[in-house]
């Protein structure tokens, strides 16, 4: 909060009894805060999830270098290993679950609501950095400066004194997490799970693919798992490339590779 | 407690000995109430029964109070019970109490006994009716509401009481809700009213706000304190609910509808006691309307103008049971002019409301019993010659005739000669006015009164073949009888000898005689004059001549009357069909399919809540923006605070 | 060795203290929650309803009988987290009984032939097989129960919460099992499901003004505990922008939890879709825990700026009592309509919290006490209406229903008559108890608004009632269904609650009013 404040122009009054801030952490500041800020703004805009967590992730990490700078490494790092490493990996993964490719429509339909929002939103910062920016910040005991020697322990201090209550009952927090992911997500059987037996009986008698599928690539001109399989007589099998592939439109169908262009090119990786 | 609250010093004792009992008047028919409504079916049996006894016990219970309270001197004859403590917190203390004084005891008796009489006669009227005893629970709930209302020491209490003869009213006009016609006139009570019981409710808070009290001790004394603007607003408000309640001009259309409940309601109910509250309410209330002469004016313009408006209704219309309402709205107009008119004319007020509970129930309970013998059927035009076979009930009926028109002798000409004379006390334009609309009422009571009489009663038979009209049984022409005679004598042994205007001394201070514009001996004979033409013109074009059965075409001036002066069509025009249009240019979506109730006010607030609703649009986004923007006001507001 | 590590070794901590009678009710709660997962881990299926409901009630009842015992208590405990004294106490008290008569309508299986109001599995896909298939196999989600204990236990602990991360944490930790149980419902699943997600997407939102209110306010004083605040404004000479911004940001996270507007428009959806049990428990009980924190922070910490919040707070009543009556009157849906008035019945507290005095706070918890038991009421009736697709909800449904049950419409009446403040009724002693504290406390012009609006808000309360017994019954299969003892138990308690707060409340305002001091 310090350095950020004391970052901003016209504000050298406030700061005058505050720790004096060294070149390098100007430099860090303001080579990072508009990267922050525009990694932000580019979460909101964004029209893929995935980037949207990427640039999620930079933001948090900006946040966790002037963590550091400020003199508090554990928070700094927690933030790093919590945050951009853990949290946002899981992030990662449920999306692609979901299916990288999935975006959300970003038409608005609401007429108005964006300038509104851009408006209410314009003048609430408006207001807090008038607001904040007029405070007299000197004197501020929360801004006292901190030894970085002492950092975890104090943390751990508090944690473990002061805030022992709040620390234990957030127990129930992730309890209620859990179950909720519980019920949420879980699906209980309402029918006895089948054999092995059951299943093949069931197999059989539906009269499908009685054999296991075949593999991609088989007799291709390329064996990855984009190129459909040849069947004996010649033709590409559309059973053995995966459906997903197949309506992501990544397919090299077997006309494709008889172009020469295409054919020229593979020939080119090999 | 030991405060006055009354002009002359009157001060509350302690309720000891007999009076300990007070709480009995209320908690025996609530009693009854309870048992029959919580019983359920296995109380049919006896439902009747229990519902005489309990209000029969009541009126026994008033009457050893009444011999306890003759017992005292003029000036110790009031009692405050303290029930118990309602709300007994830090510096708010509301307890709930009772005073029983000279004028709550008028009520109390009045109620009890007419009250009474009317159950007994509900026993043969309702005979045949299978939810008789829910009648009974509710007419016992009735009655103990309306004894709360007079025995309350708090405009509190009093507001409790007030509520719930309005229940009891509502539940009583839907009593036979299966037709919807009913239902409606039900759900019309029940909305004017509301608007009425808005303005009492202000006056209270007001009160409250004021005084910082709610009793009528605490209310009271502070009146030679509180400046004449609020005790304006104080006054203008408890004459909003008075005339709620009390069906006066401007608040009067409910009260014709009204008449779709059982007769015997209607009698008790919307004649005798519930709607005469009003007048209770501006008399109890003497100390804030003294000090407040606007609002008791406009009391005395209401009460002229629902005189001439209930009169000028009942001239025209054919209907027996809405005649009668329409004189009750005038006549309790003659009350409202005489509680406005000041000391002069409180005490003959509630004279001429005790009279006229007599004389009016008495009517009702005749029309009933006309209706009983009739087929239920109520149009004039298909009676006559009735008194012939119904020959109890022609008697009784005329002996209540004679006293509404003010026959010499008979009660109403004891009480509204009173009023008349005290209309006509005062200077300048105010005692002319009023005063000779108090006397052109009387000519015109008389006129509807006579033609209803005797397209009723006399004339050649009108009756459609499948009648065969019958006397009553005992059971009901009882009751009638007593009321006949309350109505011919009563007014002779309160009036000219003094007793009314003495008894209430002591809580509305003394009636002055004197001060006339006119002398007493010309009023009196002028009024006569214009009964006796009224009723003679009323007599020869309906009982003279051939009455039609079908209803002949008319005047405009006929017309307006029949249809109730077109209040309903004003009330329609002026309030719903504005805001029903307001509502319409003002409403985005509009699919209230509901079937609500849509008056002016409802409809200007609902165009603007539909417009208002347009906000909720179901998306989170937009919630989220109006959070923002809630936000970022919330911050500039506090930081404005202190610039 | 690094000085990190040496300093690491060499230092002590002190083992801290932590009262446990002090904070039993708490334990209890989440005692009996922690146990309600065990359960579900453990035990055979058709066992849990059983074991669930029990441990629930059981725990619910021990909690209320702790709070009995601690009565007169007057303290701060816990490492100065908790304090101890007359409104947690009282909140506390009022909370439990809300979540068992909550409790009690939730676990009614009577009502719907598939079971309870919650999602046979809120797993399955709505419409899908897999639902089918679940409601078939009559699956029950029982995780229910301990979801609400949880709930329960974050709201014991949000009103009594000394600082204001242990708020905070509190806040999230009565929320969380709220956005989950509010996608849970039987019928109507898309919506309850839209609710849920309106609830935790706006929720979070208003988290993020909380918490960053709670930066600033700790830049302003250096402390985050509540009477850390009142020390620093106690001792400034001026107001501060970071003092005043802070208590703006946190006012608006509370507002938000409480329904105010223009923080309210959460309340007509969720309510809407959110299980009719559930409903009830969160307008009842989450109004008291948010009024409660709101309470002790404008109160304890930011008494001394009361002339800084007062004119925002003033303009935040107006505004949520006339935005809560006004659009109620053009609802359709008696859940819908409920919300309103409940964010109405926001205004009117909020009232009674701006007269910044003892009778403001007795008066205020007097009314959340009333208003729980009328709501809670309320919604169980509505539970009670039904066609063979679930609740009949809609207005236009209900007409004739004093007909054809007019025991069910005449209470469903007494409810709305306490909502609309009249006589005998709870809601009138409320109403007038706030009124008057607003009044004593300058507010004056405030409660002429607050009157005008409950005579508007009194006309759709009226609505309802002359729809039920004064029209025509419509003929599409509405009808009444006959509940336990469960709901029967609830509806009973919230009706005649109602009444003894109405004709004989001396008690609990007696009592309300001894509990009205906060420790400081």
């Amino acid at each position: 909060m310090r350095t950020i404040l004391a970052g901003l122009p016209g504000l050298a009054a406030a700061t005058a009894t505050a720790p004096a801030m060294g070149t390098g952490e100007v430099w860090l500041f303001w080579i990072l805060a508009p990267i922050a800020v525009l990694a932000a703004l580019g979460m909101l805009v964004a029209k893929k999830a995935v980037h949207s967590a990427l640039l999620l992730a930079l933001v948090m990490f900006c946040l966790a270098v002037f963590y550091i700078a400020e003199q508090a490494p554990f928070l700094g790092i927690v933030q790093i290993v919590v945050y951009t490493g853990a949290v946002m990996m899981l992030f990662l993964f449920v999306l692609m679950l979901v299916g990288v490719d999935s975006s959300d429509s970003l038409v608005e339909t609401l007429r108005g609501q964006r300038l509104a929002g851009l408006l209410a939103g314009a003048g609430f910062a408006a207001l807090l950095m008038g607001g904040i920016g007029s405070a007299a910040l000197g004197t501020r005991a929360g801004l006292g400066p901190q030894s970085a020697s002492r950092n975890v322990v104090d943390i751990a201090t508090l944690l473990f004194t002061r805030y022992t209550w709040a620390f234990e009952i957030t127990s129930a927090l992730l309890i209620t997490a859990a179950l909720g992911t519980m019920v949420l997500a879980h699906r209980e059987r309402t029918a006895p799970r089948p054999t092995q037996r059951e299943l093949s009986e069931q197999r059989f008698r539906s009269g499908g693919q009685l054999t296991p599928l075949p593999a991609p690539g088989v007799f291709a001109r390329h064996n990855g798992v984009h190129v459909p399989g040849l069947l004996p007589d010649g033709t590409p099998s559309e059973l053995s490339i995966n459906k997903v592939l197949a309506a992501r439109g990544d397919i090299r169908s077997g006309q494709e590779l008889d172009t020469p262009g295409i054919a020229a090119s593979t020939e080119e990786e090999k | 407690m030991l405060h006055t609250y009354a002009a002359s010093g009157l001060v509350a004792s302690p309720a000891s000995g007999v009076f300990s009992l007070t709480w009995l008047l209320i908690a025996l028919p609530l009693a009854g109430a309870g048992v029959l409504l919580l019983g359920g079916r296995r109380t049919d049996g006896f439902g009747h029964l229990l519902g005489n006894a309990t209000s029969w016990a009541a009126f026994l219970v008033g009457l050893a109070l009444f011999a306890g309270l003759l017992g005292r001197g003029a000036g110790s004859r009031a009692v405050g019970q303290h029930l118990f403590s309602w709300v007994p917190v830090g510096g708010l203390q509301v307890s709930a109490g009772l005073l029983l004084d000279p004028l709550s005891m008028c009520f109390v008796l009045l109620i009890t006994f007419v009250g009474s009489l009317i159950h007994l006669y509900s026993v043969g009227y309702m005979a045949h009716d299978p939810d008789r005893r829910r009648f009974f629970a509710y007419l016992n709930l009735f009655v103990a509401a309306m004894l709360l209302l007079v025995l309350s020491d708090s405009y509190l209490t009093l507001y409790v009481g007030w509520e719930g003869v309005g229940l009891a009213s509502y539940l009583l006009i839907g009593f036979w809700n299966r037709n919807p016609e009913y239902a409606a006139a039900a759900k019309k009570a029940f909305v004017v009213n509301r608007v009425g019981d808005f303005g009492l409710s202000v006056a209270i808070m007001i009160m409250f706000a004021t005084f910082g009290r709610v009793d009528f001790v605490g209310v009271f004394a502070g009146t030679s304190h509180a400046s004449s603007a609020v005790l304006t607003a104080i006054g203008l408000m408890l004459l909003l609910g008075a005339t709620g309640k009390s069906a006066q001009f401007p608040l009067q259309s409910w009260l014709g509808d009204a008449m779709a409940g059982p007769t015997p309601v209607s009698a008790l109910i919307h004649a005798a006691t519930m709607v005469t509250a009003g007048v209770y309410l501006v008399v109890r209330s003497s100390p804030i309307f003294d000090a407040a002469p606007t609002a008791r004016l406009l009391v005395v313009a209401v009460g002229a103008v629902t005189l001439l408006f209930g009169a000028v209704i009942g001239l025209a219309k054919d209907d027996l049971k809405k005649a009668l309402a329409a004189s009750t709205m005038s006549q309790i107009g003659y009350m409202m002019l005489g509680a406005g008119l000041g000391p002069v004319g409180y005490s003959f007020a509630i004279f001429h409301l005790l009279t006229h509970g007599f004389f009016k129930a008495g009517l009702f309970l005749g029309a009933g019993s006309v209706m009983h013998g009739m087929n239920d059927q109520t149009n004039l035009r298909g009676f006559g010659g009735l008194s012939k076979v119904m020959k109890i009930t022609w008697l009784t009926f005329g002996a209540g005739f004679l006293a509404i028109i003010g026959f010499p002798g008979a009660s109403g000409f004891w009480s509204k000669d009173k009023i008349i004379e005290a209309a006509f006390v005062g200077s300048g334009w105010q005692p002319w006015v009023f005063g000779l609309a108090a006397m052109l009422g009387a000519g015109l009571t008389a006129y509807y009164m006579t033609r209803l009489f005797a397209m009723t009663f006399h004339g050649q038979a009108r009756w459609s073949d499948d009648v065969h009209p019958h006397e009553s049984p005992l059971v009901m022409t009882i009751p009638m009888m007593v009321l006949a005679l309350g109505s011919l004598f009563l007014g002779a042994v309160l009036g000219p000898t003094g007793a009314i205007t003495g008894w209430l001394e002591p809580v509305v201070g003394a009636a002055s005689e004197g001060g006339t514009v006119l002398a007493p001996t010309v009023i009196s004979l002028a009024t006569l004059a214009l009964v006796v033409i009224g009723a003679g013109l009323a007599w020869l074009a309906y009982g003279m001549r051939p009455v039609p059965t079908a209803v002949p075409a008319a005047t405009w001036a006929t017309v307006a009357a029949r249809r109730d002066l077109y209040q309903d069509a004003f009330n329609e025009a002026a309030f719903m069909r504005p805001g029903q249009y307001l509502t319409r240019s003002l409403v985005y979506v509009d699919n209230r399919g509901v079937d609500g109730v849509v008056n002016g006010l409802a409809a200007l607030v609902g165009g603007t809540s539909g417009r208002v609703r347009r906000w909720q649009t179901g998306f989170v986004r937009s919630y989220a923006l109006s959070m923002l923007t809630g936000a970022a006001v919330v911050v500039a507001a506090l930081l404005l605070v202190r610039l | 060795m690094s000085p990190l590590t040496s300093s690491v070794l060499t230092a002590t901590i002190q083992a801290p203290k932590i009262e446990y009678s002090q904070v039993a009710p708490m334990l209890i709660v989440l005692g009996a929650a922690v146990l309600g997962v065990l359960v579900e881990a453990f035990a055979a299926r058709r066992l849990r309803y059983g074991l669930q409901l029990g441990i629930a009630l059981v725990g619910l009842l021990a909690a209320l009988v702790s709070v009995a015992l601690l009565a007169g208590a007057h303290h701060i405990v816990a490492m100065g987290a908790v304090a101890v004294d007359g409104p947690t106490l009282f909140m506390q008290g009022s909370i439990l009984v809300f979540a068992v008569l909550g409790v009690l309508t939730m676990a009614e299986r009577s009502l719907d032939p598939g079971g309870t109001a919650f999602a046979a599995q809120a797993a399955s896909v709505p419409g899908s097989t897999a639902e089918r298939d679940a409601v078939g196999a009559g699956i029950m989600q029982t995780e229910v129960f301990p979801l609400t204990m949880f709930a329960v236990s974050g709201m014991l602990l949000f009103p009594a919460s000394t600082d204001l991360l242990t708020m905070f944490v509190a806040l999230e930790v009565l929320s969380l099992p709220l956005y989950l149980l509010a996608g849970m419902a039987r019928r109507r699943r898309l919506l309850s499901q839209e609710a849920a997600l309106k609830y935790f997407l706006l929720g979070a939102f208003s988290s993020t003004f909380f918490l960053y209110g709670v930066a600033l306010l700790y830049g302003y004083s250096g402390s985050i505990s509540l009477t850390g605040i009142a020390d620093a404004v106690s001792g400034a000479t001026g107001g501060d922008a970071l003092l005043l911004i802070g208590t703006a940001l946190v006012s608006v996270g509370l507002l938000f939890k409480l329904g105010a507007a223009p923080f309210h428009s959460w309340t007509p959806d969720v309510y809407q879709g959110a299980p009719t049990p559930l409903t009830g428990f969160m307008a009842a009980a989450t109004k008291v825990a948010a009024f409660g924190a709101l309470l002790r922070v404008l109160y304890v910490a930011l008494g001394g700026v009361r002339w800084d919040w007062r004119p925002m707070m003033w303009a935040v009543a107006i505004l949520t009592m006339v935005v809560g009556a006004v659009v109620a009157i053009t609802q359709t849906d008696v859940k819908r309509m409920l919300a309103y008035s409940s964010i109405a019945h926001a205004g009117f507290l909020l009232t009674g919290v701006i007269a910044t005095s003892r009778a403001g706070l007795s008066s205020v918890m007097f009314y959340l006490l009333a208003y729980g038991f009328s709501t809670i009421g309320a919604f169980a009736v509505v539970t009670l209406v039904r066609n063979s697709g679930g609740e009949a909800t809609h207005l236009s449904q209900w007409a004739g229903l004093g007909r054809r049950s007019p025991l069910v419409a005449g209470i469903f009446t007494l409810f709305l008559l306490a909502f609309a403040g009249i006589p005998l009724t709870s809601g009138f002693t409320s109403k007038f108890a706030v009124f008057s504290a607003a009044m004593a406390g300058g507010a004056a012009p405030l409660v002429v608004i607050g009157v005008l609006v409950s005579a508007v808000a009194a006309f759709f309360y009226v609505r309802v009632i002359v729809l039920m017994f004064f029209s025509e019954p419509v003929g599409d299969g509405t009808s009444v269904v006959l509940p336990s003892a469960l709901t029967t138990i609830a509806i009973t308690v919230g009706a005649a609650m109602t009444v003894v707060l109405g004709v004989l409340p001396g008690w609990f305002l007696h009592l309300a009013d001894q509990a009205a001091v906060f420790v400081r």
